[in-house]
């Protein structure tokens, strides 16, 4: 059970306060938490459970702002994580981002979001889609009329339907003139690779998105061309557990508007689109650096936006580095940023130059871990692929669109 | 979003109390509340949406009680919302204004709009105000009769409110039977989930006096609720299907074929998209299976891709969450993870208490098959940025060497650690192969050779210097220079500031001698003589026990000194079975997020006053470990173990260092080597008190050995107090019921002593500068608990000292007890002026 719920801006400052049962939290917490920070050096070191002299906290920090819940009894940790995650998501949903600015000018729809979504410190109504029925969202439209006009309400005047229906993630019954249905597999590569080019780990983590405007009470069924691949998957309440058991087939009611369908995880993957080269060789308290990075499976598709990313050690006084294609950038917390694109036909990308060490050192002991960066559109890496969607009842008019897309997750090279 | 209470005395001058601006809005809205012009609503709506954000900026606007409520005839939803908001922030500080607003509220409950009759009737709720309960009751009434699910939502949430603002109007209008009505037959989940809740609390708290109640609450884990419970679980929002399959842990199945029945309804729950729901699933299959041994297995393995996928999967803050509940399962049965070790390698970027969980799950999980891959993984991270994780990962090496019959590899990755010349890693690696030597003695000669090279000039930590020395003097015979080495080492004497480093220079420089009688003759003799001149408890009585025993027997002292040994088989572990079980029952909570089980942390308030009976076991032997040797110690046999326990506390430290604050553990579960010789404990150990300081004054005497005179420590003179006091824990336990209490008073703390009182142990120290020692020690922020002891001056006369310290009133409640009550005054003034001086020196 949550006692209080605080939002705090990157400085610190309380920007909401929401308590939540008759137990009044005082906001002096909040001081004890920012000096906790602080002595941790950086927030997001700090962990997502702390213990204060009074409460017990969870804190969850999105684009700066800290989403903070107290409580003085003892429960389970997820839900009050997945809780804060939640209210972060649909924020940001209705707000369009997250900001101190966006917060402050809105804090009125931020009281009413958590008005539906927690009573007596309980979790309530997470689900956007129902909650943007009790709680319009403040979108460009209103917000013009509403400086033309001064008048504001956001508010619908309906009670969701949804309430007390049996599909408590569907609103109900919506129509459109144009029924789509958009499918996306979304996948990230998580690799450690080390310094002899061995692949030590590598997974694929995905995610199947889909955006549905399609009218009534559609009944959908997505299969996949491969789905013996998948090691494991979680599913969004909408999906039936049955079919998925007995023939791999994802059989739901979607909910409108866009939402994650299923999440999968596929290990062992056994190569990867990229392949980098570092070499270090230390001499007289001089270190040389040589990165080559190059296409090692061509996937099909351009891999674009590559970039890498090392930490330099602390016991180097300075770098001298360059690269023959893209920009190197040494930024102020001594982390080397090399921004490539997408690698030339005519030449390997290459980055070299020389780290100066401290004085006393003859030669580098501490070995940086280069953090790569890509993405390919059109393909998912793990090989993972739809067969076909299918709709109950079609509608007269049905667009259907797939799309994959391919980034890097945790792509780490070491040295 | 009302001030804090300081601000509302003292406005800081940076933030404006905003008074003009209150008064200002204060006339608007007075201006506006009775007007019906147009558009009033629109301006009401700008003045409303002010005044809510200098509330929630923390500017008291509580006087704008009436004006707001008289503006609150409205037809507008938005300015409703926000008068129910300012209203329910308010009423509670303004009860006789709350009045005002019981009106228009039990008018919107009776609104057409479901909406407004919710809202409504979750306002007039939360008003807590205690004279105004009667007005609730009506509007509940019809609220749980509601034909909306929307409003019975809201009004079973306002029974629980009304439960906890008066218990017994809400049971005497017997809403606990509608509630109960309502949750075996409403059409609407939430309206059943919310029952539930609110019927669990209501009836746990009712059960301690009313037999009905608890009755009630059996009920509610009985076989029709739970099945009927289970058979909607689906429909049920994935909050509420949180509460049901926590309901579901409590139940106790008939047999084992409903417990796969439930099981088999469960499965698919695995597969939730709510992290909440799947732990809270797997709790319901742990807690389901534990007596059946078999099936509990294949939970594991069922288990296991949900929770790793979880890891994956979310955000940075669920997967630590996760991760610790993937910790204690792979603690508990590390060979079902083994093929999953590579989940368990660290990412660059993780946050070190990830890492540091993952790093101890790899050792967990370390087996024949692979070993060798985890611990190349391990040395990885020995080059790590991060020192502490790879002081961490040199550490994991160790232990998966101690735990593997096969070591031979892994010994040569720990000698090249020794050859990566930086400080930090040569230090673990030293520890470690001490450690490894004490179960492996065959490694000896390859370990030898590399460690001989290493300059003790160059070892700095204690710890590390320690290992080094306690090598010089196990394997003096096999290392051609150790004499020497440790002759120069007793030549600085003066300059070795740890104790510890002193106490295994005079164990290895007497080893050295029986071995090598000639060449470490000089170095002994200068090594007892430098001991018995320390100022160090511990090191001035080894060097005088060293000393007596060589001249009793030499033949004895070898025996005693130089044993023979039998390699460690097993290493007790830090944390003992016991608490582990309590944390594994208490699965999918904070327990298992912070290493404890919850009676170790939860909540202050209902936490029961420390007693001493059983306190012991909880409390920390403080510095007077030093004195008092814990019963435990007695029973080893070996003088290493000083070194082990002082390393597994800090290892305990480390991890307590994440978290705000330190759980007193308790002195005893810090086990140690547990060794299998059993030679000659009593006479081989040490450390034990056997003398009392004055007797051992009068041997000194008899000796004729010039003992310095202990350092004068300044205290009053009117009474002295021995500053080698010594008092074992179940004397003092004794002594204490014994005694009546001879003065009990309040001192208040200054406040750099508030200040420096982060951790118990600051104050041990200080006092025993004053003489006045510890012998147990506990709490957390704010209240700390101290047990003190004293002894009179060439008297046996103790006194005994109870002090808990509050750092938030900066109070000291202290009782004294003593043998001798005459001086108990002035023993009360020394204590106060030695507290009182804590944090000013």
């Amino acid at each position: 059970m949550l006692q209080c719920i605080f939002l705090l801006s990157d400085s610190g400052e309380v920007m909401l306060e929401k308590q939540l049962t008759g137990h009044r939290v005082d906001r002096s917490i909040c001081d004890w938490f920012w000096d906790h920070v602080i002595s941790q050096g950086d927030s997001f070191k700090s962990q997502p459970v702390i213990a204060s002299p009074t409460h017990y906290l969870f804190q969850v920090v999105r684009e700066g702002i800290t989403f903070l819940a107290c409580t003085q009894v003892e429960m389970t940790p997820l839900m009050g994580i997945e809780f804060l995650c939640r209210v972060s998501d649909v924020l940001s949903d209705y707000l369009g981002g997250l900001n101190e600015d966006v917060i402050k000018d809105n804090f009125v729809i931020v009281y009413e979001l958590l008005d539906e979504m927690i009573d007596n410190g309980f979790p309530l109504t997470t689900e956007a889609n129902i909650l943007r029925e009790m709680i319009a969202p403040p979108n460009i439209v209103s917000k013009v009329l509403s400086v033309v006009t001064g008048n504001s309400s956001n508010v619908s005047d309906t009670l969701p339907g949804a309430t007390g229906s049996c599909i408590p993630w569907r609103a109900a019954e919506p129509k459109y003139a144009n029924n789509e249905v958009y499918v996306d597999l979304v996948e990230e590569m998580d690799a450690v690779i080390n310094r002899d080019g061995a692949l030590v780990k590598c997974e694929v983590y995905g995610e199947v998105r889909v955006n549905s405007h399609l009218s009534g009470l559609p009944d959908l069924t997505l299969s996949f061309a491969n789905p013996s691949i998948l090691d494991d998957v979680r599913f969004h309440p909408c999906v039936r557990f049955r079919p998925w058991e007995s023939h791999q087939v994802l059989s739901f009611v979607p909910p409108d508007g866009e939402f994650k369908l299923m999440s999968y995880r596929i290990k062992k993957l056994k190569s990867t689109p990229l392949y980098v080269k570092p070499q270090l060789t230390s001499d007289a308290g001089k270190c040389r650096v040589n990165v080559l990075v190059g296409i090692r499976n061509d996937p099909g598709k351009t891999i674009d936006s590559i970039t890498l990313e090392f930490q330099l050690p602390p016991c180097i006084l300075s770098a001298d580095l360059n690269s023959n294609h893209g920009t190197v950038n040494i930024l102020g917390n001594k982390i080397c940023s090399w921004t490539i694109g997408r690698i030339p036909k005519d030449k390997t990308p290459s980055l070299s130059g020389t780290l100066l060490l401290e004085t006393e050192l003859e030669r580098l002991h501490v070995f940086p871990t280069f953090r790569v960066g890509f993405r390919i559109m059109g393909v998912a890496l793990s090989g993972l692929q739809i067969d076909k969607l299918d709709l109950k009842t079609a509608p007269s008019r049905l667009y259907k669109g797939f799309r994959a897309l391919t980034r890097a997750g945790e792509f780490e090279v070491r040295s | 979003m009302a001030p804090p209470a300081q601000s509302q005395r003292s406005p800081s001058p940076s933030q404006p109390s905003g008074k003009s601006e209150v008064s200002d809005l204060k006339l608007q809205l007075r201006q506006l509340a009775g007007s019906r012009a147009p558009g009033v609503d629109d301006s009401k709506r700008e003045l409303f949406k002010k005044v809510i954000s200098y509330m929630t900026i923390g500017i008291d606007v509580s006087s704008l009680f009436g004006e707001m409520v008289m503006c609150s005839a409205t037809s507008d939803i938005v300015l409703k919302k926000m008068c129910y908001l300012y209203v329910g922030n308010y009423a509670k500080v303004n009860p006789d204004l709350a009045l005002l607003t019981i009106n228009f509220l039990q008018r919107d409950c009776r609104d057409e709009d479901p909406m407004i009759r919710g809202l409504a009737l979750r306002s007039l709720c939360s008003l807590r105000v205690a004279n105004l309960v009667e007005y609730l009751v009506g509007p509940l009434g019809s609220g749980l009769k509601d034909s909306n699910s929307y409003v019975r939502m809201v009004a079973v949430m306002g029974v629980l409110k009304l439960y906890h603002i008066s218990a017994s109007t809400c049971i005497d209008a017997d809403f606990p039977s509608i509630l109960k009505h309502l949750m075996l037959h409403d059409s609407d989940t939430q309206v059943v989930a919310n029952c539930l809740s609110a019927l669990q609390e209501i009836w746990s708290a009712e059960a301690s006096t009313s037999e009905e109640a608890s009755r009630e609450r059996e009920a509610l884990i009985s076989k029709p609720v739970i099945y009927y419970l289970l058979n909607r679980i689906k429909e049920f929002s994935e909050w509420a299907q949180c509460l049901v399959l926590e309901l579901v842990t409590k139940y106790v199945p008939s047999d084992s074929s409903e417990i796969f029945d439930i099981m088999n309804l469960l499965e698919d729950r695995l597969q939730h998209a709510n992290g909440a729901v799947v732990l809270a699933t797997i709790r319901v299959f742990l807690q389901l299976t534990l007596s059946m041994t078999d099936v509990h297995q294949q939970v594991y393995e069922r288990i296991k891709a949900p929770l790793l996928t979880l890891v994956s999967s979310g955000s940075p803050e669920q997967s630590y969450a996760v991760l610790s509940h993937l910790h204690l399962l792979v603690m508990r049965a590390p060979y079902v993870f083994s093929s999953d070790y590579k989940h368990f390698y660290c990412q660059y970027n993780e946050p070190s208490y990830v890492k540091r969980l993952k790093l101890e799950m790899l050792t967990a999980v370390a087996n024949e098959s692979n070993t060798y891959e985890i611990v190349t993984e391990l040395c990885e991270y020995a080059a790590n940025v991060d020192i502490p994780i790879a002081r961490e990962s040199i550490r994991a090496v160790g232990k998966i060497a101690l735990q593997q019959y096969d070591v031979n590899a892994i010994v040569d990755r720990l000698l090249q650690f020794l050859e990566m010349e930086k400080d930090y890693v040569t230090a673990e690696a030293l520890v470690l192969v001490k450690d490894l030597l004490r179960k492996y003695p065959q490694w000896s000669h390859d370990c030898i050779a590399v460690v001989g090279n290493i300059s003790s000039k160059n070892v700095q930590e204690p710890k590390a210097k320690a290992a080094l020395i306690w090598m010089l003097g196990e394997y003096s015979q096999d290392m051609q220079d150790a004499p020497y080495v440790l002759e120069s080492l007793v030549e600085n004497w003066d300059e070795e500031h740890s104790a510890e480093v002193r106490l295994h220079l005079l164990t290895a420089v007497m080893r050295c001698f029986f071995k090598r009688p000639p060449e470490t003759q000089s170095a002994l003799g200068a090594a007892l003589a430098a001991g018995i001149a320390d100022f160090h408890q511990d090191v001035h009585d080894r060097a005088l026990f060293y000393y007596r025993i060589l001249r009793y027997n030499v033949s004895v002292a070898e025996r005693v000194v130089n044993p023979p040994k039998q390699a460690v088989s097993v290493f007790a572990d830090t944390q003992s079975s016991e608490i582990k079980d309590r944390i594994f029952d208490e699965f999918n909570s904070l327990s298992v997020l912070y290493q404890k089980p919850s009676y170790m942390f939860t909540d202050k308030e209902h936490r029961v006053p420390l007693e001493f009976a059983d306190e012991l076991g909880n409390l920390s032997i403080g510095e007077a470990a030093n004195n008092v040797v814990p019963t435990q110690m007695v029973e080893e046999n070996d003088k290493d173990l000083l070194l082990t326990t002082s390393e597994k506390e800090e290892t305990k430290g480390s991890r307590n260092n994440g978290s705000a604050y330190t759980v007193p553990y308790d002195g005893s579960s810090t086990s140690v080597f547990a060794s299998q010789a059993q030679v000659e404990s009593a006479v081989s150990n040490p450390t034990l008190a056997g003398h009392s300081p004055q007797a051992s004054f009068a041997i000194d005497d008899l000796l004729g050995l010039g003992i310095p005179a202990t350092p004068a420590v300044p205290s009053p003179p009117q009474l002295k107090l021995n500053t080698k006091a010594a008092l074992d824990p179940s004397t003092f336990q004794q002594k204490w019921r014994q005694l009546p209490v001879a003065l009990s008073q309040e001192i208040s703390v200054n406040p750099q002593g508030v200040a420096a009182l982060t951790a118990p142990q600051a104050l041990l120290r200080h006092m025993q500068s004053h003489s006045i020692h510890c012998i147990a020690s506990g709490g957390q922020s704010p209240n700390f608990k101290f047990l003190f002891f004293a002894q009179k001056f060439e008297e046996s006369s103790n006194y005994l000292v109870e002090c808990v310290i509050n750092t938030s009133s900066a109070k000291a409640q202290v009782k004294i007890k003593a043998d001798d009550q005459n001086t108990s005054q002035d023993f009360s003034t020394l204590f106060e002026s030695a507290l009182s001086k804590f944090g000013t020196s």
